[in-house]
Formats: structure tokens, C-alpha cells, sequence
């Protein structure tokens, strides 16, 4: 109770515009999918409600708890593959498959934690990295269990139905959406119970200095892996989530050091330790990312007459630059890090507030 | 004795020898590694992409000039070392007081970009780059050894035997070591600091580089093959403790053992395996390495 007490205490501290703000935008949100008839729009949307869920629940360990863990695809994958094995070997429904997915990612949270909460700084990113590297040798090679280096193919998905209700087959892109949206609104939840709880300052205690927090009684090593366990929980879910959606996971996409970065990219990009961060995280990323996927970028360049579309550069841009969608994210981090190290969000935030004190 | 109960012995050896040869430049590429943290205290997460370039530079050289792999590393240790420096001025020069964590992610950034300019460029197909020698083997003692293997080996301990004299006797050498013993120190006593950073990068580079060059006849060369080596850079280097050179060395070669013989007695899947285990030993019970002070 005393939970709900914080919470409602904390709430009436809010500014009641930014509260309205939130709730106004959040209705838009649900509203969207029945307004808008496109299912590429929605398919957008719903990977944005992905990089969130991703990028949120990272931000709880990294942004939180300063724990710079650059192996989040370990629980990434485990939700991924604890879905996908359960739902196309043993008919299992994804429900349940996600459930078993938490409980295999906290599994392999406690036992990464274990070893990687004991090291500091590049050493802790290392062991973050080689574990992850582990978990990914191991569905390499397990091939009984994981299919290996194929992977795995969802050929269908058992609709959801309640009692003899059917609720959706799945047929449409809208579920999805909600599923998506639902999970994205939980972490920014968790995020804002983490910023404003008690159990949120001693992550923050630890993040700003662990020597200290220890010394006024924190136990950092408990801390970190509570941290952890969320953390691992919901990026767990972002995997079952991504693994149902898709359709299709193998070892180099679900558990690589690439998923890694780009779950710490989402993040680092928005602005660590805000709970709004992710967000912006995901709206800058998944856009540009898809604009260069689609060859959005190569069109626009030809059209704009920068280009030549019969030039050997219009020809070579036009057949290769839909691979390198992940330059931007290297280019974007590059760039983030050098002009503006608290993410665009704390970018912004600044820039506001320089304007304000010059009009003041 | 007969030949049969010799077998195992034999192929304990082969492995050895091996493990051994493929050992010395994964010893390059932890030295390059060590430099790089020892004078900055950074880890450079793009280590592996840098030695990708020095694959397709050498590459290159081999298609387009007819250059032999070997030779090439003329050209490539000084090109490589200004990529290097570049890399220092530019970026690197600009984080060297950040978080820590912001100096590995603009690292992994410029790896990205790296890696991903090459697919760009080279598409992300697999070449391949065979030379007369590539699967010759000579035989020493009834042990079969790989030529372009055994080339490189011998390469690996010039370079290393010569960059230890550079290190140890020269005045630059000393001044690179100077500073990282004590940075501010070293600016005290009149040593240009921000230059030591940017030979160290480029020294880093062009180890990195190079080792690329020594191992294009031999493996794969596709744009994303340097994460696993930047991986591998990692465990050599806090093996053999973050810093030392000749701990980087020892390291090397022991993670070249460590995966001949994981490859034969265990299973070529889960050889890399067996490496990541290794490290994460290392880094709970002998955090500092073999020969390093602990820097934790």
C-alpha cells in the first residue's frame, strides 16, 4: 500500500500540463492504429515500441544503475529463443513462451551478474560482452535444442482467445501495435517508479558513486542485481515480442554484440538515466534506420537531382546503401558522444535553458 | 614403439605447434591493444575493424599491384599508422577526460563505421586471397607446419622483437612509456603528451594493421570479421595484463593454444568457447593478468 501512496504523493508533484501532455499523447497512441490505414506506418510504429522497450529497460541497468552492460542481447536472446523454441517444437503459445523467456533471462541474469557485478568500468563491459558471447556460441552450437546456425522459422502463430472467445488471429498488423504499445507504456513506467522510489535512489546512489552508497549501507551487489533483474526481464520481453513479430530469429541476429550496441545505442543517443530518453532514442534511430533500409535515402538523392540515377555513384549507392543501414547508428554515436554526451534529449534540455536564462 | 601409440603424442604436437603459430599474431594484435590502453587507458573497441583495413589493404595491394601479402606490410605499417593517428587527433583526443563509458562507445562507433564504409565498398562477400604458398606446409620433425603461417610467426617476432628495442631503448620509446606510467607526470618533465597519444594510436593501428596483412592468406576477409578479434584482442590483453607488452605476447600465444587444442580435443564449435571461459577466469581470480599491475 505504502507503494501506491508514493506513487499517487509523487504524482501530485507532476505538473498537471505534463501530465495531460503524457495521457493526451498516450490516447493518440491508442487511437492511431484505427485512424491510420497503413500497415507500413503501424509496422514503424511497432518497431519504435520495440527500440523502447529495448532502450528503457537497458536504461534501468545502464542509465539507473551506471552498470554499462554492453551484452543485453544475452537476455535479448533468451527471450527470443525461449519463445520461438517453445511456440514452433513444442506448440506452445507465445504467451507462455514469454513467461518462460523472463524467468531464463533473470536465470541468466543472476548467473551473469554474479560473475560480471564484481568488476568495475571496461572490465565490467568486458565480462558483460564475453558471457553474451557464450550464451551466442552456445545456441551456435546446441543444435538439438536451437536449430543452430538456421535458426528459427515461425511457419504460425495460435491466435489468442480467451475461454472461446477469439480475441485476434494475428492476421493484421493492430495487435502488434497494442502488444507493442502496452510494453513500451510498462517500462516508462517501471522508469518513472525507478526515478522517483526509494529502491530507484539507491541504484542512483550506486550509479553516482558505489564506495559511498556501500558506505551508507547499501548493498551494491544486491542493488545491481535487483537492477539487473528488471532490466533482464523486460529486455527479455522486448525479444519475445521481437521474435513473434519477425518471425524469424538465428544466433547472429537475436544474441550478437550488434544487438548489444544497438540496445545501448537507443539509449545513448536519447539521453541515459531519463525516462523519456529511449524514447526520443528510438524516434531519432528506427526512422533513419528504415529511410536507409528502404532506399528512402538513395531516392531522395537522385530526386533531388544530387545524384544521377545512370551515374556508377546513383548505380553503386542505389544497390549498397540498403545494407549499411547500421552506418548510422555508428555514425549517429560518433557524433552524439563528441558534440553532445548527454544524448539529444539533455542536448535539447540544455540548449532550452541557455535560451531561457539569455531571455530572462 | 610403433607409430600407433605415437598418434596422440603427434597430434598433441601438431596442435602445439599450431596453437603456437597463430598464437604470434594474435600477440600483434594484443600489443597494439596494450599500447593504445597502457598510454590512454582507453580500450579501443575498434581494434579489430582497424586490422579488417589492414586485410583489405593488403588485399588490394595483392589484386590490383600483384603485391605479395607478406611484402605488403611495407606498405601498410606506415599507412596504417597515420590512419591511426588520425583516428587519435580527430576523435579519440576529444574523450580522453570523458566517462569511460562514452570512450567505448565512440569506439565502437568508429568500428561501425569502419566495418560498415567496407561493406559499402567491398560488399559483405567473403574473398579469398591465395597465394603459391597459401596451403603449402613443410614438415620439421614429423610435424607438418603451415608455410604461410610459419612466414607470419617469424614476421610476428620481428616486429615484436623490434617494437620491445623501440619501447625499451629509444627516447621516444621512453617517453611513451613515461606517460603511461604517469601522464601528468610526464607533462611535468617537458614530454609532449597529446604526441606520445597519437604515436601510440598509430603504433596500435599499424600492429593491428599489420597482423591483418599476415593473416589475409589464411582466413576469410569479409567486413565484419573484426568484432570477433576485437574480442579476441580483449582476452589476450587482460590475460597477459592490461599494459604489458610482453604480457601481451605470453597471451597471445596461450589463446592461440588455448584454441588449436579446444579445436581438437573438445570441438572446432566450441573452441571460442573455451577462449571466453578462459578470460572470464581470468578477469574474477587474477584480474590483473599474468604480468600486470592490477589497474582495477
Amino acid at each position: 500500500m505504502s507503494i501506491i501512496t508514493e506513487i499517487i504523493e509523487t504524482l501530485k508533484k507532476t505538473p498537471p500540463a505534463r501530465l495531460l501532455t503524457f495521457l493526451a499523447l498516450t490516447g493518440a497512441l491508442f487511437i492511431f492504429p484505427q485512424a491510420v490505414d497503413s500497415p507500413y506506418a503501424l509496422h514503424i510504429m511497432i518497431l519504435v515500441f520495440l527500440s523502447v522497450i529495448m532502450g528503457g529497460s537497458w536504461n534501468i541497468l545502464g542509465g539507473y544503475t551506471g552498470q554499462y552492460s554492453v551484452g543485453h542481447a544475452a537476455y535479448f536472446g533468451a527471450g527470443a529463443y525461449a519463445t520461438m523454441m517453445m511456440m514452433q517444437f513444442r506448440e506452445i503459445p507465445p504467451w507462455f513462451g514469454m513467461l518462460a523467456g523472463v524467468a531464463a533471462a533473470i536465470a541468466a541474469g543472476l548467473i551473469i551478474g554474479s560473475i560480471c557485478f564484481r568488476l568495475r568500468g571496461p572490465y565490467f563491459v568486458l565480462a558483460s560482452i564475453a558471457a553474451t558471447e557464450i550464451m551466442r556460441l552456445s545456441a551456435l552450437n546446441l543444435k538439438d535444442l536451437t536449430n543452430g546456425a538456421e535458426g528459427i522459422l515461425a511457419t504460425e502463430i495460435p491466435p489468442l482467445s480467451i475461454g472461446s472467445a477469439l480475441i485476434t488471429d494475428f492476421s493484421s498488423k493492430a495487435p502488434f501495435y497494442y502488444i507493442g504499445l502496452v510494453f513500451a507504456l510498462a517500462i516508462i513506467g517501471v522508469t518513472w517508479l525507478v526515478q522517483h522510489s526509494k529502491l530507484g535512489y539507491c541504484f542512483q546512489a550506486i550509479r553516482e558513486d558505489q564506495d559511498a552508497a556501500h558506505s551508507l549501507g547499501i548493498n551494491p551487489g544486491m542493488y545491481k542485481q535487483l537492477s539487473l533483474t528488471i532490466s533482464a526481464a523486460f529486455t527479455s520481453l522486448a525479444g519475445s515480442f521481437y521474435a513473434v513479430y519477425i518471425g524469424f530469429i538465428d544466433p547472429t541476429t537475436v544474441l550478437s554484440l550488434d544487438m548489444s550496441v544497438q540496445i545501448v545505442l537507443i539509449c545513448i543517443i536519447g539521453g541515459i538515466g531519463t525516462i523519456f530518453g529511449p524514447v526520443v532514442g528510438a524516434m531519432v534511430l528506427v526512422p533513419l534506420s528504415e529511410a536507409l533500409r528502404s532506399n528512402l535515402i538513395t531516392q531522395t538523392l537522385i530526386s533531388a537531382g544530387l545524384v544521377s540515377e545512370e551515374s556508377p555513384v546513383g548505380q553503386f549507392l542505389k544497390e549498397n546503401l540498403a545494407h549499411a543501414h547500421v552506418l548510422i547508428y555508428g555514425i549517429l554515436v560518433v557524433v552524439v558522444i563528441l558534440f553532445m554526451p548527454e544524448g539529444v534529449l539533455g542536448f535539447l534540455r540544455k540548449r532550452l535553458a541557455e535560451r531561457g536564462s539569455k531571455t530572462a | 614403439m610403433d607409430s600407433s601409440s605415437l598418434q596422440p603424442l603427434l597430434l598433441f604436437l601438431q596442435s602445439l605447434i599450431s596453437g603456437i603459430l597463430v598464437g604470434g599474431v594474435y600477440a600483434l594484435i594484443g600489443i597494439g591493444l596494450t599500447i593504445i590502453f597502457g598510454v590512454m587507458r582507453i580500450i579501443n573497441f575498434a581494434h579489430g575493424d582497424i586490422m579488417m583495413i589492414g586485410m583489405y589493404l593488403t588485399y588490394n595491394l595483392f589484386t590490383l599491384a600483384g603485391i605479395d601479402p607478406f611484402l605488403s606490410i611495407v606498405v601498410c605499417i606506415p599507412l596504417m599508422f597515420l590512419f591511426g593517428g588520425l583516428l587519435q587527433k580527430v576523435f579519440i583526443n576529444r574523450v580522453l577526460n570523458a566517462l569511460p563509458q562514452n570512450q567505448i562507445l565512440l569506439t565502437i562507433g568508429l568500428g561501425l563505421i569502419m566495418s560498415n564504409t567496407m561493406m559499402l565498398i567491398y560488399t559483405s562477400d567473403y574473398k579469398i586471397l591465395t597465394t603459391e604458398y597459401s596451403s603449402g606446409s613443410f614438415s620439421l620433425m614429423g610435424l607438418s607446419i603451415s608455410q604461410p603461417l610459419a612466414i607470419s610467426f617469424v614476421i610476428t617476432a620481428v616486429i615484436t622483437a623490434f617494437l620491445y628495442w623501440f619501447l625499451m631503448k629509444t627516447d621516444m620509446g621512453q617517453a611513451i612509456r613515461a606517460t603511461a606510467q604517469d601522464r601528468q607526470a610526464a607533462q611535468l618533465m617537458g614530454i609532449n603528451v597529446k604526441r606520445m597519444s597519437i604515436i601510440a594510436f598509430g603504433l596500435g593501428a599499424a600492429l593491428a594493421g599489420t597482423a591483418g596483412a599476415l593473416i589475409a592468406p589464411t582466413y576469410y576477409i569479409f567486413p565484419q570479421i573484426g568484432s570477433s578479434f576485437t574480442l579476441k584482442a580483449f582476452v589476450i590483453t587482460v590475460l597477459g595484463g592490461m599494459g604489458s607488452v610482453i604480457g601481451a605476447t605470453l597471451g597471445g600465444i596461450l589463446i592461440g593454444i588455448a584454441e588449436s587444442l579446444g579445436a581438437v580435443y573438445i570441438s572446432s564449435g566450441w573452441k571460442e568457447v573455451l577462449v571466453y571461459v578462459i578470460f572470464l577466469l581470468a578477469l574474477l581470480f587474477k584480474p590483473s593478468g599474468l604480468l600486470g599491475k592490477s589497474r582495477m
